[in-house]
């Protein structure tokens, strides 16, 4: 059987609640795969138990029942995480670090050293455009700056799994951009991605597979093409169409007890308008 | 692919949290204390005119002594006390222990990284009170040749060279550097389960009067000989919680002059030691547990 990238058999985890006799159930009797190469989106309302999940798999939380692995091997133990990079939501690492710093310290932790740590360095430095900012203390960054150099920081021992947590969370729609187009990057060079995000728009364009978390329940999983198509209906976008064309076509289907439910003019994302606004003025 | 097999334990990793914890406190400014350190020193030599030589050098190591032993446990705890919540608070914590870095590792290079800090301060104040000491020394020595008559000059400059720089300063200074060192381990240790570094702050210092007035009050009770069973083993179980402070304090013995037993220091030294290693394995056990 090929070995997943993450599986999470029958996990639960609740927190006991202080002082009290009460009990919170964070993630309840979740089972899931995610395969090696794809993007897997983890969405869900605030308190769902998307974080927990994410916690578990990267072993900072014991979970109360059930195991999570990270290709074969245990999430509790540390050497699983070898093979994992992580950027938490909102994080601002040590401001009193430069770009540079901050990858060389993270690259130390993973074992790289010398010639092999610099060049790894330079090269996420380019990756993420951070190039001119490395001299650069991380209190002076901008939310975008922070979160590819956390990223890049994610990918210092160039691991095979990449959990992100709202990477794209307070940041303008241009760094948005940046952050996803990184990520369908990062998918094409075979990395495995597991998303945490409220930005459905940006999940429906990058993630090939989805599970939707309520109140610690699993209630949807699958292809994320297979979840949101609508089946009984067919869309059909013309270029250059004649006003005879379309009286036509609207004929036949009468004609074949076929419904038109909608005929519009396609409209632009506003984040397309948007970047193209701001990206003239530059 | 990963960077190199996964190695259970990595001095190179403890290496690099360490001097990154040094940095971060080098970073925040922290040596600037030494400047007060500084000032102290000077502050309490316009006093020193008006005693003979011997009581200016008492007063000097008094003053310099207790204000390093004061300032590097002020340190220790300060310095100790941020660093684990506020790794918790700007979720550092997270980004260090998602990668393949063991709690044990994380402790460790935080520990290490406080007490090259006290080590650098130490070194320092040590200077600053050696040359501090060396300058009245000169300017004793300068009086007296200026006031002895010239075939007991020899004899006077002698005197005030045997009770400048005498040996005992080196175990004070090493004690002072050890006590602060056991409370970097102590905070540490509260830091792993407290909610707040004010709370953390606070039972260091709770620790630290209680370290120090221990001995008196066991020593009050026991000789009052009403002490029944219950108090005695409550007795028995603060001093095995917390460290007997007093025998930290050599200051007194080196300011009067008196000579500090080898086997006194080496066991002040153990203790130390001992404290240090048990707070570290006990902020370890709660750590590794700890739900981040």
């Amino acid at each position: 059987m090929a070995e997943h990238a993450i599986s999470i058999r029958n996990l639960t985890k609740v927190f006991p609640i202080p002082f009290r006799r009460e009990r919170v159930v964070a993630v309840r009797d979740l089972s899931l795969d995610v395969e090696p190469g794809q993007v897997y989106g983890l969405l869900g309302p605030n308190g769902s138990g998307k974080s927990t999940t994410m916690k578990i798999v990267l072993g900072l939380v014991p979970p109360t029942a059930g195991s999570t692995q990270i290709f074969g091997r245990d999430s509790s133990f540390v050497e699983s995480r070898e093979e994992v990079g992580f950027l938490p939501e909102n994080p601002y690492f040590y401001k009193f670090l430069t770009g540079e710093e901050t990858l060389r310290f993270f690259g130390k932790l993973c074992g790289l050293r010398g010639a092999k740590l610099r060049e790894r360095t330079n090269e996420l430095l380019a990756l993420v455009r951070l190039e001119n900012a490395r001299d650069r203390r991380l209190g002076g960054y901008s939310k975008g700056m922070l979160q590819r150099i956390g990223l890049a920081q994610a990918l210092i021992q160039n691991p095979r799994l990449l959990v992100l947590d709202e990477p794209t969370a307070g940041v303008d729609p241009a760094g948005s951009r940046e952050i996803r187009d990184l990520i369908l990057d990062f998918k094409k060079r075979g990395i495995t991605v597991l998303l945490c995000s409220h930005l459905l728009g940006q999940v429906q364009e990058i993630c090939d597979r989805i599970g939707i978390l309520h109140q610690g329940v699993l209630v949807r999983e699958g292809r994320l093409e297979e979840l949101i198509s609508i089946e009984n209906q067919t869309e059909l976008i013309l270029e250059n169409s004649t006003p005879e064309l379309l009286r036509q076509i609207e004929a036949d289907i009468a004609k074949s007890g076929a419904r038109i439910v909608e005929m519009r003019k396609p409209q632009t994302t506003l984040e397309r308008f948007f970047l193209e606004v701001t990206s003239d003025k530059k | 692919m990963t960077a190199t097999a996964h190695k259970f334990f990595s001095p190179a990793r403890i290496g690099a949290i360490a001097s990154n914890t040094l940095l971060e406190l080098v970073r925040l400014k922290v040596f600037y204390f030494l400047l007060i350190f500084a000032l102290i020193m000077i502050g309490s030599s316009a006093f020193m005119v008006r005693f003979t030589f011997a009581e200016q050098f008492q007063v000097l190591k008094d003053v310099s002594l207790g204000a390093m032993s004061i300032f590097t446990w002020l340190l220790s705890v300060l310095a100790t006390a941020m660093l684990l919540p506020k790794d918790i608070e700007d979720r550092t914590l997270y980004t260090i222990l998602a990668k393949p870095v063991p709690r044990l590792e994380y402790l460790l290079g935080k520990l290490i990284g406080v007490l090259l800090l006290l080590l650098v301060s130490t070194l320092v104040m040590s200077a600053m009170f050696a040359i501090a000491l060396y300058l009245r020394q000169q300017t004793v020595i300068a009086e007296t040749m200026r006031t002895t008559p010239p075939e007991q000059v020899a004899e006077a400059i002698r005197n005030i060279k045997a009770s400048t720089f005498t040996i005992n300063l080196v175990p004070g200074v090493i004690t002072i550097y050890l006590k602060a060192a056991l409370f970097a381990s102590l905070t540490l240790f509260i830091s792993t389960y407290a909610s707040s570094w004010i709370f953390t702050i606070l039972i260091s210092v709770a620790v630290y009067i209680i370290g120090h007035l221990q001995s008196t009050a066991r020593d009050y009770w026991l000789a009052s000989g009403d002490a029944g069973a219950l108090t005695k083993i409550f007795l028995a179980i603060v001093s095995l919680i917390f460290p007997d402070l007093q025998l930290f304090n050599l200051i007194d013995d080196i300011v009067a002059g008196n000579a500090i037993a080898m086997a006194m220091f080496l066991k002040t030294c153990g203790l130390g030691v001992l404290y240090a290693c048990i707070y570290l394995l006990v902020a370890y056990f709660v750590f590794a547990n700890k739900e981040l």
